[in-house]
């Protein structure tokens, strides 16, 4: 452990209460994680050095660790943003294999818990209800819920919207497509150019033995 | 003219056979707002310390574990949940009003099905030889009369592997922060305890207790000498508090 492990501790009890009070307020996660108990899944990230161990419980939350001795199913290793990227991944499977983290042991348990963080339906109703009454409470929840469902449409439509505006539009960079079939011609002319290098070494070698002769 | 069988309370030199009665009287007048005070003279960081010593600990399901001087009962609550309904945790406390106010609160938490109450000294534990597989002092090991006496009878009630752990006050390293700890332990400390608990004297006793408790290295030698194998401690707030961990071989 690099950190003290009072700062260690400290980091981690703060995200396993940030994590669980999110949990919280989504039963349906809740049930989905309850069935990974026992599972132990360690994270280790390299920059910024941390580790932490996510062991689901049986009542639906995550108990974090900063130290675990015993059996760990999945061990992943990687920088912070290539855990980022895994977190918002729509493929955490795609992401992992072709992704820059390094996987140890049994990748499902560790797919399922990024599916089921991606897949978070936080439901604000409950404690809204709790603290401002049915009534009050159920509209705010009803607006707020229109509110998160229209920005993650408009987000997701401005996000197509800008994609085919830098791509088609004003051509500001090639679309994927066309660059990885840029990436894969530059890749078989260098073959090309290594094969063509090989012939005339071979020739140029051919023609000293000629010349020795 | 020195053949006293003598021991520390505080600065005091006292009879041996005085001592636990000194600690408990110190106990008993503190129990009921002790873990505000806690809360309160560490800004809650001692959660932290209970936190990583229970990370240390490798409990699992099924484990059988002995917290003495458990007190309020922070870490058994802990222990409990973790142990599971096959595993067992005992509660064990010198002070019968210390072990009332953990034994009130857990109940009240709902955890008694794996929990055991029991008021023990930890020099002669009550139980037979290889019962735990972990056993865990918190902030209590300063207390007792005779420490390696306790060390050895945590010893013997260990199983073969089992683990001590013992969280405990200790000597930060860094000068700077060692005097700003002893101002807040001898100024602001028992105006706390007159404060909140009403007893000022305690709190004082508190300070000096941790003063004349043996530092880091010397702890884990005395763990050595009494048996315990693959002891290391890790020094946590700048070595303000230590956790020491030790296994039966």
């Amino acid at each position: 452990m690099i950190v003290s492990p009072t700062l260690h501790t400290a980091a981690i009890a703060a995200l396993e209460r940030a994590v669980n009070g999110a949990l919280a307020l989504s039963p349906h996660s809740r049930r989905e994680l309850a069935a990974l108990t026992g599972r132990v899944i360690a994270i280790d990230c390299t920059a910024p050095p941390f580790s932490v161990y996510l062991l689901p419980t049986a009542s639906g939350e995550l108990d974090l660790r900063g130290v675990h001795e015993g059996p760990v199913d999945t061990r992943v290793r990687g920088s912070g943003s290539a855990f980022a990227e895994l977190a918002g991944s729509a493929d955490p499977a795609a992401t992992l294999v072709n992704g820059e983290l390094s996987l140890e042991g049994n990748s499902a348990p560790l797919t399922e818990l990024s599916r089921i963080v991606a897949g978070l339906d936080v439901d604000w109703e409950a404690p809204l209800v709790d603290t401002l009454g049915d009534v009050a409470g159920h509209q705010l929840a009803v607006a707020l819920r229109g509110l998160f469902s229209f920005g993650r449409d408009a987000g997701r439509s401005l996000a197509r919207q800008l994609d085919e505006f830098v791509h088609e539009e004003a051509r500001l960079t090639p679309p994927r497509a066309e660059l990885e079939d840029f990436y894969s011609d530059v890749q078989a002319l260098g073959l090309a150019v290594d094969r063509l290098g090989a012939r005339l070494e071979r020739a140029r070698a051919r023609l000293a033995r000629l010349g020795d002769d | 003219m020195k053949d006293r069988d003598t021991t520390h309370f505080g600065y005091r030199e006292v009879d041996k056979d005085e001592k636990a009665g000194l600690v408990a009287g110190v106990f008993d007048s503190v129990a009921s707002r002790y873990d505000l005070m806690n809360d309160l003279m560490s800004g809650g960081i001692h959660r932290l310390w209970k936190r990583f010593t229970i990370e240390l600990s490798g409990v699992r399901p099924g484990h059988s574990v002995l917290d003495i001087a458990g007190g309020t009962g922070d870490l058994a609550a802990k222990f409990s949940r973790i142990v599971g309904e096959t595993g067992q945790v005992i509660l064990a406390d010198i002070n019968y009003a210390m072990l009332a106010v953990g034994r009130d609160k857990l109940v009240d938490h709902g955890l008694s099905e794996n929990l055991e109450f029991v008021q023990a000294d930890a020099q002669c534990l009550p139980f037979p030889d290889d019962s735990f597989d972990c056993i865990t002092i918190a902030f209590g090991l300063r207390n007792v009369t005779d420490k390696d006496l306790a060390l050895r009878a945590m010893l013997r009630v260990l199983k073969p592997g089992g683990r001590l752990l013992v969280l405990e006050f200790s000597k930060p390293k860094n000068p700077l922060l060692s005097k700003a700890y002893d101002a807040y332990s001898f100024s602001v400390l028992p105006v706390m305890g007159r404060l909140v608990a009403g007893d000022s004297d305690s709190y004082r006793y508190l300070a000096e207790s941790i003063r004349v408790h043996p530092d880091q290295e010397t702890l884990k030698a005395m763990m050595e000498d009494a048996g315990f194998a693959r002891v290391e401690y890790h020094d946590m707030t700048g070595g303000v508090v230590a956790l020491h961990r030790g296994v039966k071989a």
